[in-house]
């Protein structure tokens, strides 16, 4: 009796489950809601309000069958946080990422190729090369350009005016600033640190190279003897008391000492100014990057959308991503201090008079990006050591770069 | 003949008497069994699996088998040896360091009357504080400049010229160190505290009937009598150490040139900066089999010396 009594309870339990879902009637409203598509991104707060209260809304009403979904995710981990996704399948749709872990998602499989769809061919067509070519990995694109930025110099507005001087247009003018400007907790040059973002506008102003134009070799460019002048140039520099102690991580970091006036000059990009907003346009002044032998070379930076391959609404995604890669949703940024990629927003004269955006857009016309290269990760906390150790006179520039183009090259090979 | 069938009823009876006590009990075990299999015994094994492998941490994705070749890596590789090296470092350190100040704080805690409680509570706030917190509380406190806490008292009351701490292989190694320290005095005290009160206080009573002094009652009473307390706390501490990480990620993520790097530092960049998960569980398995022959020494150690009361 009990054994039967047992058994019904569960014949009537399992057919419960199997029938509530299907009585709900659940499906024929589903297909009426607008589908979800989720964009991770990091843009700041003035940013995240252009994005989420006119961007978004805009796109909505032109595809009232989406439903945007934005989602401010933290940069601190973030990389972390995106492996456990991929790894879990838990990943958004899209996501504005760091142009630099575009080829290493590519390579782990991650990402969706973009160059396979239709509407690809006229899309790029539009977009500036550089920034787009942080996209490409093993014959295809991964990407596309959303907004791109670059590091200019930043000058202390009263220390120039004590000096009596305008901002310098070439490295040998700032050296010579700099040696007047020197005193106790004064130093003319601010640099943010040993790694590469940090260094590469000064090593490529100063006639360095990482690696050939095709990023295949390091040896014979990371060593090339206009590469161990330009670091032996700065480690000079920095025993001569000319660079601040941000150099190695110390204090007064290049923010805080550009607005006390303890540095001269730092380079950094426009958040620098949006994130400190008036005091920051009264306390200092911009230029591009002082020339040396190598020019006046900046490094790019920004960020590039892209489409996980666990994407749920992959279509949609692809909308969106077109969208936010018209004229209006990139001048929209642009008020915030983003650079449009697209060419035809860039020329736009609504641009003209964003003198912020202009002296970026000129910085940028000689900027180079870093190694497109899945193992660039790698290969920066390479040369970022090498310069370090450089700076900590624990070997000379010479034999650390020879040394770290020869480790490179095995990353370039991978 | 009889005899016999007899017994095989008997021992019949008896597994099934067994079977049916399982019965009953597994219902109770099971939950138990499946989560230890869920998150202890499947992630070893399936870490074990990795490191013999390239992995990638796509679902489904293509992922070859290597042999050893992690594990000749990590012997190979000079940043391992110095992680390594930071680690045994980090634990000659701050294991008698804790040991030491958390035993003095319990005795003389054992031995005031008033304020007891308070103090009790001051000492064991450390150790229930997030180690993020506490990691960047000392980052600021030991910022470089002059504008860092520890180095404004120093310059302003001894005349230090400020110390760039966390530039510094050792002055950063100083500051992990303390952090490491500070945060355990207070496990050490409460654990070291429970202990001394099973300690009889005849003997006590004796001994200074006999003209022991403070210490000699410290060194000739208590510390032989909680020997098994020692090494408890010996061996704990022992293998916390070896878990030594957010201090070093978050106050100088293993700077500068990756001189302060611990083994667990560097297997997290491995895996989620470099993403070469195989060599990241090669180095975990590696340090697996340090802890468990570096507690199974120590427990021969202290064994052979454990005093009966």
């Amino acid at each position: 009796m009990r054994e039967i009594n047992k058994r019904g309870l569960l014949i009537v339990i399992v057919s419960l489950c199997i029938t509530f879902p299907l009585l709900g009637g659940g499906k024929q409203e589903k297909e009426a809601e607008p589908r979800k598509i989720e964009i991770w991104h990091t843009y700041s707060d003035a940013e995240v309000k252009v994005f989420d209260e006119e961007t978004i809304p805009a796109f909505e009403a032109a595809h009232p069958g989406i439903k945007v979904v934005s989602t401010k995710m933290p940069y601190d981990g973030l990389k972390q946080q995106v492996i456990a996704g991929v790894a879990g399948d838990a990943v958004p749709d899209l996501m504005r990422m760091d142009i630099i872990w575009v080829p290493e998602f590519a390579k782990q499989g991650a990402l969706t190729a973009v160059s396979d769809k239709n509407e690809f061919g006229a899309i790029q067509a539009n977009l500036l090369p550089g920034p787009m070519r942080t996209n490409y990995y093993n014959g295809k694109y991964y990407g596309l350009p959303l907004n791109t930025n670059t590091k200019v110099a930043i000058y202390n507005r009263s220390a120039l005016t004590s000096l009596g001087a305008q901002p310098p247009k070439t490295f040998e003018e700032l050296v010579a600033l700099a040696e007047r400007f020197k005193g106790p907790e004064k130093w003319g040059l601010g640099v943010g640190g040993t790694s590469t973002w940090g260094q590469l506008p000064w090593f490529w102003s100063l006639g360095g190279r990482l690696t050939d134009d095709n990023y295949t070799r390091a040896l014979g460019y990371l060593d090339s003897s206009g590469s161990i002048e330009a670091l032996q140039t700065m480690v000079d520099l920095n025993r001569k008391g000319l660079i601040g102690p941000s150099l190695l991580g110390a204090e007064p970091n290049t923010w805080a000492g550009i607005q006390e006036g303890n540095y001269l000059m730092i380079d950094d990009g426009p958040w620098f100014y949006s994130i400190l907003g008036q005091e920051a346009y009264e306390k200092t002044v911009w230029e591009q990057f002082p020339k040396g032998k190598g020019g006046s070379v900046s490094v790019v930076g920004g960020e590039n959308l892209v489409i996980f391959k666990g994407a749920r609404h992959p279509e949609e995604a692809w909308t969106l991503m077109q969208y936010l890669l018209t004229d209006e949703p990139q001048l929209r940024m642009a008020r915030t201090g983003l650079i449009p990629t697209t060419k035809s927003a860039g020329g736009n004269p609504e641009l003209e008079d964003n003198e912020l955006v202009q002296i970026y857009v000129k910085q940028l016309q000689t900027a180079r990006p870093r190694t497109p290269h899945p193992n660039w990760e790698k290969i920066s906390e390479a040369v970022g050591l090498a310069f370090e150790s450089a700076y900590r006179e624990k070997g000379t520039a010479e034999r650390l770069l020879r040394e770290t183009a020869q480790e490179i090259d095995g990353y370039l090979k991978d | 003949m009889q005899k016999s069938t007899n017994r095989k009823r008997v021992s019949s009876s008896r597994i099934q008497k067994g079977a049916q006590q399982w019965k009953e009990v597994i219902p109770y075990l099971l939950p138990g069994l499946f989560l230890f299999a869920l998150f202890v015994l499947f992630p070893f094994f399936f870490n074990l699996y990795i490191s013999f492998s390239e992995y990638n941490i796509m679902p489904g994705a293509e992922k070859p088998f290597v042999g050893f070749a992690n594990y000749v890596k990590a012997f190979t590789d000079r940043k391992v040896g110095l992680s390594f090296r930071n680690t045994v470092l980090y634990s000659l350190v701050t294991v008698p360091g804790q040991m030491v100040l958390g035993i003095l704080v319990a005795v003389f805690l054992n031995s005031i009357g008033r304020g007891k409680i308070l103090f009790r509570t001051l000492y064991y706030i450390p150790v229930i504080t997030s180690w993020i917190v506490v990691s960047l509380i000392f980052r600021y406190l030991f910022e470089s400049g002059k504008a860092g806490l520890i180095n404004y008292f120093a310059l302003r009351l001894l005349g230090i010229k400020p110390i760039s701490w966390l530039q510094n292989t050792w002055t950063a190694n100083f500051v992990i160190w303390s952090l490491g320290i500070w945060k355990g005095i207070g496990w050490v005290m409460v654990v070291f505290l429970a202990g001394l009160q099973s300690v009889p206080k005849i003997l006590y009573e004796a001994a200074e009937i006999d003209g022991a002094g403070f210490w000699d009652r410290f060194f000739k009473i208590t510390l032989p009598l909680l020997q098994p307390v020692l090494f408890f706390l010996f061996v704990n501490l022992l293998i916390g150490s070896f878990n030594v990480f957010i201090q070093v990620l978050v106050i100088t993520d293993g700077g500068p040139l990756g001189t302060t790097e611990v083994l667990l530092s560097y297997m997290y960049k491995n895996a989620f900066s470099f993403f070469e998960f195989g060599y990241a569980s090669a180095q975990s398995v590696l340090m697996g089999i340090a802890i468990v022959a570096i507690t199974f020494t120590t427990r021969r150690f202290f064994r052979a010396e454990v005093y009966e009361l």
